[in-house]
């Protein structure tokens, strides 16, 4: 690199240019390639057309494309001087959403906000990583593995959980947990506290199911138990995508010939169940592609983490490749029938504007990550503590 | 900027730990994939053949191609019940099917009103999924075409062409034929676990399953085997394309041929005009039923459409029953019809025929006086007379004396009290009295008193018969050899059925039989004979011989007034006739039963056998030539004059009867 001799100058760094070089174009490629093979699969469940959905999509990415680089762009102290506004902002919009929000199947998860209609939850999504970043970045490792201070990380992953949760919408509330524990993990958790965590989860699973949950979500358990009990009903979901992706086989039916989705058999076929639809039309093959390309995401997200300087950004950007992780993983056992019907969708594949801002933002910040990684954000007098 | 807020130390541990920890993070991501990935590999290479399997059948459906049901004929192939064709609409009830909608949209097509919107509703909520349910049948082309045009905006909605059963003659068949009608709960049930029926055949809304008669009994060889036509189909059930190379096609059910014959048949049900009652002819050399009416009738079409509950009950409380089949289900005590049996019995039994017996109107025995129905008596009668006049006194005291053993085994070799195997279910078969049978039926008096016999030897007390038997019994007597029994089912799929004459001979030597029918003959054919007048069939030479019978119903009065005059329908007297012609060489047999005629047989019986007798004498070519043959042409020879010995003296009316010598017995 001619540039990389003159990095070391102090400000240098700071020049947009720089910035720009800086972003991992590597990693910008590989999400491109996942929006496109969701593309490519919307063109094919379409009928072969562009309409309604592929052209959409692709429009979106390229959109929240320029807005991932702009937001790379942002320094990493604006980021971490926006953590806890944004996260208010976010808690105030689920109360929000509590009171005046829009009903849709059931749920309550959307706001209007004039023409634009938004869920707060993902606002949320981001909020609560940088807030938990932030709050990690001016404690101590001692502090961070045990003691009374954490519960003030636990009280804000806790307050959106249960917002989140009673709209409700069980699938966010678990990735908001979920990401939010994994920060602590991340931050040095003591493993007792750990090992009490998971074990407790695991136990307030029956009983969880049993007297918390919507009989329609305690169905869609109970049917992922026993998908074969009833296959027209509530089992139909998983069982269709269930032949559809077994029938895929090696190489897949082939673009544009997958019977399952072309003739409506896979419900959601465009949205969280894309994933088969991919395996029908592209076999094992493909799939394993696809997978790998997740994979790819994850390892060089986690990457820009541990070579970020700053404590905040490494957990800001883990943060985010936890939030992505999950995506993947739980549409992609909900998908193979190893996971209840929740409403996750398949980052970047599925169709759906939300989701996919929400994980460019994300991927936003974790590029501002890596073009920022030498930056020293201090807390300041800003610190909490 | 400030200094630093957190010493380097801690920096370096807190970075260690987040590498440690997200490089385990990291891992566990890792083996989360590769646990997708391995589940992939189980559903998409271990186990893509079983879900290769359902998504084809997901995509692929084969849709039920109903057979044609097999046509039944009468024996020279004219149609008794076919098929037409019937265009249909129905409603697929789906998972996201909004019935309501749908009707509505339909209601704009095609008239439904609020009677067949319930029935649909609650039929489509029976129904099992994916399970069409039909909204109307029988369109018309305006209507068929109207909703065939709308079928890609009206989704679970298909309108097709089906065949429905039709009956050409309405009711004359319906009896032997019967009716098919929609498989009841009570079928489907019955069905369910025989694997040799095609249990979605048996669920499809136009299938009809046979059930009565014919259409009952030979249910399974007229079905045939269902078809299917190949496509593919959308989730919604909606046929994208069609795959005719895929197709396979129905296997139409088995054409029944019947020994009945639609002309005979038609002109029974004709004579019996508003009676009811029956008329059963047989061919009595062959045995094969010609006729098999049964009056009141009911029009056999209306139950394929599906009778409403008023209907339904209209014909099951009429007095007449015409949901009856008063051929062989209903018995009925044979009256004087039974004389001829008697006769033969007493003649068996070793009675002279030559003896004779003086009627005065009554005879006196058991306490009380036995009447005979000519009031003032027969005078002096031999077998022969007594036959001729039906003479109840002397068969009163034939019967005393030979007692009821030697009647009830001549009356079962004639075919009393027995069911024939004629492929149909439904006679009964009646009571041939006896002492065993006594013995059995009555705990409490189980002796056969000579007071049972009396009336045993008129037809009435422990006998009950019905009309099929009565016929059977009269084409044994008119063949005068065989014991031949009835058939009805004539051919299957083109494989002739057994035929009713392979039996062995009447245990009668042949001179009792000639005595007997010696008697029939001079009833119909003696001027002074039971029913000479009505028993004339104007053909010539061709003659008919027969008995009459007038079997009550309710005890006379004291007086012995027999006057049916202004009492219920249901107490009159039943008149029966039976009779066989030609006499010189008999062809046909049969029986006629008015139920409660409230007349004689003479008079409400034997003219009506004489009509239908005529059209079948007419319709065989043998017969009709001998009638048609031109007179010929004196002189004559001697010899050709005398007729056959035992024939009556010719009518001597009409100009039939005026024709000089004819030919003796075509062969």
């Amino acid at each position: 690199m001619t540039l990389s001799g003159g990095l070391t100058r102090p400000g240098e760094r700071d020049r947009p240019i720089i910035k720009f070089m800086e972003v991992d174009w590597t990693f910008c490629l590989v999400l491109a390639l996942i929006a496109g093979v969701g593309g490519l699969m919307l063109f094919s469940i379409a009928g072969a057309s562009w309409e309604p959905w592929a052209d959409k999509h692709l429009l979106r990415f390229g959109v929240y494309f320029v807005i991932m680089i702009a937001l790379a762009m942002c320094d990493l102290r604006w980021w971490f001087w926006s953590a806890y506004p944004v996260y208010i902002v976010g808690v105030i919009l689920l109360v929000a959403v509590d009171v005046f929000g829009h009903t849709a199947l059931g749920a309550q998860r959307w706001l209007q906000l004039g023409p634009i209609r938004f869920q707060p939850s993902e606002v949320m999504k981001i909020g609560l990583v940088l807030a938990l970043a932030r709050f990690y970045h001016g404690l101590t490792a001692d502090r961070a593995r045990l003691s009374w201070l954490l519960l003030i990380p636990a009280a804000m992953i806790g307050v959106p959980f249960l917002l989140v949760a009673k709209q409700p919408d069980l699938g966010t509330a678990i990735l908001l947990g979920a990401t939010g524990f994994a920060i602590m993990v991340l931050a040095g958790l003591d493993w007792r506290v750990i090992t009490a965590g998971v074990v407790g989860a695991v136990m307030a699973v029956p009983p969880f199911v049993m007297f918390v949950l919507h009989d329609y979500q305690r169905n869609r358990i109970l049917t992922f138990l026993n998908p074969e009990q009833d296959p027209s009903g509530d089992g139909y979901h998983i069982l269709q995508s269930k032949i559809a992706l077994g029938s895929g086989g090696l190489l897949g039916k082939g673009f544009g010939l997958g019977s399952q989705s072309q003739l409506n058999f896979l419900p959601e076929k465009q949205t969280d169940f894309i994933f088969a639809t991919l395996a029908e039309e592209f076999g094992f093959v493909g799939c394993f592609g696809v997978l790998f390309l997740y994979g790819a995401v994850i390892f060089m997200a986690l990457r820009i983490a541990s070579i970020s300087h700053s404590h905040f950004g490494r957990l800001a950007a883990a943060g985010v490749t936890a939030t992505f992780s999950l995506y993947v993983l739980i549409n992609g056992a909900m998908v193979m029938g190893l996971a209840p019907v929740v409403g996750v969708p398949m980052p970047m594949l599925s169709y759906g504007g939300t989701v996919m801002l929400t994980v460019m933002v994300g991927f936003g910040l974790v590029q501002s990550v890596r073009v920022h990684r030498y930056t020293e954000v201090t807390s300041g007098k800003g610190s909490l503590l | 900027m400030s200094e630093p807020s957190i010493f380097f130390f801690e920096v370096n541990e807190r970075q260690g730990v987040f590498h440690r920890r997200a490089f385990l993070l990291g891992g566990f991501t890792g083996l989360g994939l590769l646990a997708l990935g391995g589940r992939l590999a189980q559903l998409q290479l271990v186990e893509a053949q079983r879900y290769q399997k359902l998504s084809a059948g997901n995509q692929f459906n084969y849709r039920l191609v109903p057979p044609p049901r097999g046509l039944i004929l009468d024996r020279n192939g004219v149609s008794l019940a076919s098929n037409r064709p019937n265009f249909r609409l129905m409603i697929n009830k789906d998972k996201d099917l909004d019935a309501e909608a749908v009707l509505d949209d339909l209601a704009k097509l095609v008239p439904i009103d609020g009677t067949r919107r319930a029935r649909v509703l609650k039929e489509l909520d029976r129904a099992p999924r994916k399970a069409p349910v039909v909204v109307m049948e029988d369109l018309s082309w305006e209507e068929f075409s109207r909703v065939n045009i709308r079928a890609p905006e009206l989704p679970n909605v298909t309108a097709d062409m089906g065949e429905v059963r039709v009956y050409p003659f309405g009711g004359a068949f319906a009896h032997v034929i019967g009716y098919v009608a929609k498989a009841s709960d009570r079928d489907l049930d019955a069905a369910k676990d025989d694997s040799t029926q095609d249990q979605e055949l048996l669920h499809n809304p136009g299938f009809r399953i046979g059930k009565q008669g014919v259409e009952k009994a030979f249910d399974k060889q007229l079905r045939g085997r269902a078809g299917a036509t190949k496509t593919e189909v959308d989730a919604q059930g909606r046929v994208v394309r069609l795959d005719p190379a895929g197709d396979i096609a129905p296997t139409p059910g088995k054409e029944i041929r019947l020994t009945l014959d639609a002309d005979i048949q038609n002109r029974a049900l004709e004579v019996m005009g508003e009676e009811s009652g029956a008329i059963v002819m047989i061919d009595c050399r062959s045995g094969d039923i010609l006729c098999m009416a049964s009056a009141p009738s009911f029009d056999a079409n209306r139950f394929v459409k599906g009778l409403s509950g008023a209907e339904y009950k209209a014909l099951a409380d009429y007095e007449r029953k015409p949901l009856l089949d008063k051929t062989m289900t209903g018995v009925y005590p044979p009256g004087s019809t039974f004389k001829p049996t008697v006769a033969l019995a007493a003649l068996s039994a070793g009675v002279d025929p030559t003896e004779r017996v003086v009627c005065t109107g009554g005879w006196y025995f058991g306490g009380r006086t036995w009447h005979c129905h000519k009031k003032g008596g027969h005078g002096v009668q031999n077998m022969h007379d007594a036959i001729k006049n039906s003479c109840d006194v002397y068969f009163y005291q034939m019967a005393l004396r030979i007692g009821p053993d030697p009647i009830y085994t001549t009356a079962t070799a004639l075919g009393f009290g027995q069911a024939f195997d004629i492929g149909i279910p439904g006679q009964r078969k009646g009571l041939v009295g006896s002492r065993d049978w006594k013995k059995k039926a009555f705990k409490r008096d189980p002796v056969w008193h000579p007071g049972d016999s009396v009336p045993y030897g008129i037809g009435q007390g422990y006998i009950n018969v019905n009309a099929l038997q009565l016929a059977t019994m009269c084409a044994r007597l008119a063949n005068g050899k065989r014991a031949l029994n009835p058939r009805l089912i004539k051919s299957i799929g083109g494989v002739d059925q057994p035929h009713g004459d392979a039996v062995g001979d009447l245990p009668f030597p042949p001179e009792h039989l000639e005595i007997v029918r010696a008697g029939m003959a001079a009833v119909a054919n003696d001027p002074t004979g039971g029913a000479y007048k009505q028993s004339q069939l104007g053909l010539g030479d061709v003659l008919m011989a027969g008995k009459t019978g007038t079997a009550q119903v309710r005890q006379y009065s004291q007086t012995g007034s027999r006057s049916n005059q202004g009492i219920p329908w249901r107490l009159k007297d039943h008149n029966l006739f039976i009779a066989f012609a030609p006499y010189d060489n008999p062809r046909y047999a049969m029986s006629v039963l008015v139920e409660h005629g409230g007349l004689f047989g003479s008079s409400a019986a034997a003219p009506r056998a004489r009509e239908v007798m005529r059209v079948a004498l007419l319709k065989d070519p043998e017969i009709r030539a001998r009638i048609e043959k031109p007179m010929p042409l004196p002189p004559v020879d001697d010899a050709e004059f005398s007729t056959e010995g035992a024939a009556p003296d010719s009518p001597t009316e009409g100009p039939a009867a005026a024709p000089s010598p004819l030919p003796g017995v075509p062969q």
